[in-house]
Order: structure tokens, then C-alpha cells, then sequence
């Protein structure tokens, strides 16, 4: 008998693992493609490759320049980290612990710009930096991403510090911290979680934006890794099928390193996000 | 408690106002800069004829006329409302399914399966896009391989990127593929919100799993399903990386999209005018249902 209930947790579990590897194995399918010669692929692309060779992950590298491509996404991604989480943080410090009518107006003014979307303001975004001599550099890229992220990550913390417990501040306040000693010193350091969180998921964006770099960088030595994968179809075709698979791996490997490190907190914070918005 | 006032009280404790005006300077000169004075801008040159090259002249609502008046765009308005529709109809229903399968059963094979599922949220959208490529492909592509394996001669004379009734579903197969790991792990999150006793009365009342979902599961995440669905047509009026990255749009105006045509407007044909009016219409549009959502949240009472 215990075994017929079983029955329907069996059926629907492969049905959820079935549909689990449908989003997997998509996945792998470069790894069909990178070890194999040109004429291979074009015999039998979807083989087993006979050697592991890893001449296409030198190709792609060479080809459109990867070190170039890994170093200025590293830049953006820092870059991007650097301009949105400190302001995030201590803006939403304020709107948790500093709450006045003032404070309150100031707060729905950064929210309402958690739904404006980067699309609607593409052309005016990209005149200012041209008038700011941002156009074409790398600065260009993660200042605007960095207003774009920052309400974001300013409702993260703000509920974050308000889920902070009162006595904390009152006893640094005795001790006689000043405004700023609590801030840097007791508080700061106790949304740790929220700031780590922040990073990754700021990183993970920088890393895989293409609409901004798009229009912001026309000089080929500035191009970020998804630009440059998104070129390399453009100037070599299918012609070169392993070795674009190749760069492909390569540029995909970081976010999906930082997810399996990070997946716990990633789905935490996506959440967050999206029960607060 | 009265000692952990900081708000300012009279006397006004000066310090306290500067600290917290240093405090949101950052964030708010970040925001003025790169987001509302663009907005302001956006909303002014949608009102020009500006090329970016002389003068920008003045010319009403010309801009928004031409753009109704355009079957590119209006093509790529009925895309992209479609679009919303397809991915509400479809996407959302099928994250249901699966967020209340993996709360009902839980086992060693499922617990995993919620990080899978979210898995390819986070890949930039280029490689999302280069692996639709691997599949869709004729000849080398995953499904003209298989079609060619098994002799389906039917389905190796179908080009999915090409055809322009085709070219639309496939995209949007890849972007259901790519972003339903969202709304799973949302709705994941909201049902096991759903207290236990619950089931337990679902169940002493003679309720099977299904009856149980349909009558009681669903009715109690009614409001993440909506705040989904709003999330979904918000990302469906500024959709642009995979159809752009796909096919540019095409074949003709087959799967362009509001934000591609912006593109274009404004980075190729350098008509600023005109793609600030899209983005206006864009920024409209999800203004609607932004407050739409903000007036369901009202009404449940959930905002903080």
C-alpha cells in the first residue's frame, strides 16, 4: 500500500528532473563543439570529441582578444560595485534609521527610480557622458549602471538596518560614538550579509550587461567580454563554430562559478528584491 | 527608548541633519546625474526634431505622430504586447505548476532542483542568446541535427530563425527557457509562506493535491502571481537583448521590439527625436502598470 501512494511523488519527480535537465543540458552544448578541429566539426559536430585539444580556447583568446575583453569587464564590474553599493548603503542607512517627513520624500524619490527603466533614457544618458568626456571609456559604462542599481540595493539595505535591533545603536551612542562612529563602526560592519550579497549580484550584472555597453563603447580595445562574444559571430561566422564555442565558455564561466559559490544567497537576494518591489 | 531618538528634535541637532545630507548625497547626486535629468531630457527631445547634428527645433507631438503612424513601430508595439500576453498565458502558469510540485514533494532529487531551475537566470544574455543559436541553427543546430538523425524531413525543412511566423515562438521559447526560473523560485518562495495547518484542514476535509492546489494554494498566491505578471509585462515592454541579439529584429519586423526600434531611431538613424518618444511611450506604459501594482499592494495591504 505504501508503495501505490509513492506513485505520483515518483511520477512527478522525474517530470521535475526531466524539466530541470532541459534547463541544464542547453547548457553543455558548447562543450560538444570546443575540442574539436574545424573539419571535425563540420564532419560530425555533435560526436564525441576524439582528443581534448585546447587550441580553440587559444583561437578565441587571440581572436577577439580576451585578456583585453576579462580586464576591462573586470574594471566595469568593479567599478560598478564601487559606485553602487557605498552609496546604497549609506542612503539606506538613513531612510532606516533616520525617518522624518524629509527623509521619507527623499526615500519614494529613489524608489520610483527602481522602475525606470535604463532603455527609456538611452539617448539623453548618451549625450551627457559625450558632454562629459565619458563617451567611449569604461567609466562611462558603470556610472549610469551604478544609478540604475542604487535604488535597488538602497531598499535591500534600508530594510536590512531596520530588521537591526535599536539597542545596538543606543549603546554605541553611550559609549559615546558619534553619528558617524555608529554608522562606520557598529552598523556597517553588521550588514556584512546585505553588503556581500550586493557585491555579488552587482558584479553578476556588470558582468553580463549588453545594452549599455552597446551604445556607450565604439573603440574596439574597450569592448567587454559579452560584446565581444556577441561580435565574434558577426566577424567569423559559423565558419568557426568550435572556436566561438570556445569564447563562449570562456565568458560564460565567471557567472556560473560565482552562482554555484553563491546560488544560496543569490535566490535570498532576488527574493528580497522582489517582495519588496 | 527615548535616548535612541537621533531623528532631529528641537534644538535642532545640527549635526545629526548634516550627517545624514552627507549620508544621501552620493545616492542622490548618482540619481540626479544619470537618471532624472536624462528622464527630463528624454521627455524634451521627444518634443524635437533633433538629429544631433545643428539645431534642435521644436516641433510638437510630430515626433509621436509619425512614430503611430510607422508600421515598424507599430509592429513592433503589437510584439512586444504580445509578447507580455504570451509570457502571462504561458510562462507564469507553468511556474506555478512547477513551484507547487517541487513544495509538494519534497525528496533528495527535488530539493536541488530549485537552484537548477534559477540557473540560467544568471547567464548573460549574449551567451543566452549564442546557445539559442546552437539549437535553432539549420543544418549544425540541435533540433535540424536530431531532425536529420531520425529522417523528420518535416522538421528539417523548418527554419526557426528564418521563417517570420517561426522566428517570434522560437525567441520566445529561448526567453522562457532563459527567465521562468524567476517566477519559480518567487512563487516557491510564497507557497511555503502558506501555514500548515491549512493543508491539514485541506486535507481532513477530504481534498486531493489538486483540489488542494486549485482551491487552495492558488487563491492564497494571487498576489505574487499578479505582482509576476506585472513584472513580466514590465520586462516585455523594454525586451531588446535576445530578439536584437537573435535577429535583429527580423525577418521584415518579425520579432522587433520597442527597444530595438529605439535603438536603431537613435544610434543608427540618429533620429533622437524619435527614439526619446519611444522611450517616452515605454516609460508610459510601464508607469501603468507600475502603479497598477502599487495600487494591488495598497489594497493587500502588504507594503511596509
Amino acid at each position: 500500500m505504501n508503495l501505490l501512494k509513492k506513485v505520483p511523488e515518483v511520477v512527478v519527480t522525474i517530470v521535475l528532473i526531466a524539466l530541470a535537465l532541459t534547463v541544464v543540458l542547453p547548457m553543455l552544448i558548447p562543450m560538444f563543439f570546443v575540442f574539436k578541429t574545424r573539419l571535425e566539426f563540420a564532419y560530425d559536430p555533435w560526436g564525441w570529441p576524439t582528443t581534448i585539444r585546447w587550441d580553440n580556447f587559444i583561437g578565441a583568446w587571440n581572436a577577439i582578444r580576451i585578456d583585453q575583453g576579462l580586464i576591462n569587464t573586470l574594471y566595469v564590474s568593479l567599478g560598478a560595485i564601487l559606485c553602487t553599493v557605498p552609496p546604497a548603503a549609506m542612503a539606506g542607512y538613513i531612510f532606516a534609521r533616520y525617518r522624518s517627513r524629509v527623509t521619507e520624500i527623499i526615500f519614494y524619490l529613489v524608489l520610483a527610480g527602481y522602475f525606470v527603466p535604463a532603455l527609456m533614457v538611452l539617448i539623453p544618458l548618451y549625450r551627457l557622458s559625450a558632454r562629459m568626456g565619458l563617451a567611449n571609456t569604461l567609466p562611462g559604462l558603470f556610472l549610469p549602471m551604478a544609478a540604475f542599481g542604487i535604488p535597488f540595493w538602497t531598499i535591500i539595505y534600508r530594510s536590512f538596518f531596520r530588521g537591526l535591533p535599536e539597542e545596538l545603536a543606543e549603546a554605541a551612542r553611550i559609549d559615546g560614538a558619534g553619528h558617524l562612529d555608529t554608522f562606520f563602526r557598529v552598523m556597517l560592519p553588521l550588514a556584512k550579509p546585505a553588503t556581500f550579497l550586493a557585491g555579488l549580484l552587482v558584479f553578476i550584472g556588470a558582468w553580463s550587461d549588453y545594452l549599455l555597453s552597446l551604445i556607450m563603447l565604439s573603440d574596439q580595445r574597450l569592448f567587454t567580454m559579452q560584446l565581444r562574444v556577441a561580435q565574434f559571430l558577426n566577424n567569423y561566422g559559423v565558419s568557426n563554430m568550435p572556436r566561438y564555442a570556445a569564447g563562449v565558455v570562456i565568458s560564460a564561466l565567471p557567472t556560473i562559478i560565482l552562482y554555484i559559490l553563491g546560488h544560496r544567497w543569490i535566490l535570498k537576494g532576488t527574493l528580497a528584491g522582489a517582495l519588496k518591489g | 527608548m527615548q535616548a535612541t531618538q537621533i531623528r532631529p528634535r528641537r534644538p535642532r541637532d545640527w549635526r545629526g541633519i548634516v550627517f545624514q545630507a552627507v549620508m544621501l548625497l552620493p545616492a542622490i547626486a548618482f540619481l540626479a546625474i544619470f537618471m532624472y535629468y536624462p528622464i527630463e531630457e528624454t521627455f524634451r527631445l521627444s518634443l524635437m526634431r533633433s538629429t544631433g547634428l545643428g539645431d534642435e527645433v521644436y516641433v510638437g507631438f510630430q515626433n509621436y505622430a509619425r512614430l503611430f503612424r510607422d508600421a515598424e513601430f507599430r509592429a513592433g508595439f503589437v510584439n512586444v504586447l504580445l509578447w507580455a500576453f504570451w509570457s502571462v498565458v504561458i510562462q507564469i502558469p507553468y511556474s506555478f505548476f512547477v513551484a507547487y510540485a517541487l513544495c509538494l514533494y519534497r525528496n533528495h532529487f527535488t530539493r536541488p532542483l530549485r537552484a537548477i531551475f534559477f540557473l540560467a537566470n544568471v547567464l548573460p544574455s549574449a551567451i543566452t542568446a549564442m546557445l539559442g543559436q546552437f539549437v535553432f541553427a539549420p543544418r549544425y543546430g540541435v533540433i535540424a541535427t536530431l531532425a536529420q538523425r531520425f529522417k523528420w524531413t518535416w522538421l528539417q525543412r523548418i527554419d526557426f530563425l528564418g521563417d517570420p511566423d517561426l522566428a517570434f515562438w522560437s525567441i520566445f521559447a529561448l526567453a522562457t527557457w532563459a527567465y521562468t526560473g524567476f517566477g519559480i523560485v518567487y512563487l516557491m518562495a510564497n507557497i511555503e509562506q502558506i501555514p500548515r495547518d491549512i493543508e491539514e484542514a485541506a486535507k481532513l476535509d477530504g481534498a486531493n493535491r489538486w483540489q488542494y492546489a486549485w482551491h487552495v494554494v492558488l487563491p492564497m498566491v494571487a498576489y505574487p502571481i499578479r505582482i509576476l505578471a506585472i513584472l513580466s509585462i514590465v520586462g516585455s515592454l523594454k525586451l531588446f537583448d535576445l530578439p536584437y541579439l537573435m535577429t535583429r529584429g527580423g525577418p521584415g519586423y518579425a520579432t522587433t521590439t520597442l527597444g530595438i526600434i529605439l535603438y536603431q531611431q537613435g544610434f543608427v538613424n540618429w533620429q533622437y527625436g524619435r527614439a526619446a518618444a519611444i522611450g517616452v511611450v515605454i516609460f508610459l506604459l510601464s508607469l501603468v502598470f507600475t502603479v497598477a501594482l502599487f495600487s494591488m499592494q495598497r489594497r493587500e495591504g502588504e507594503l511596509q
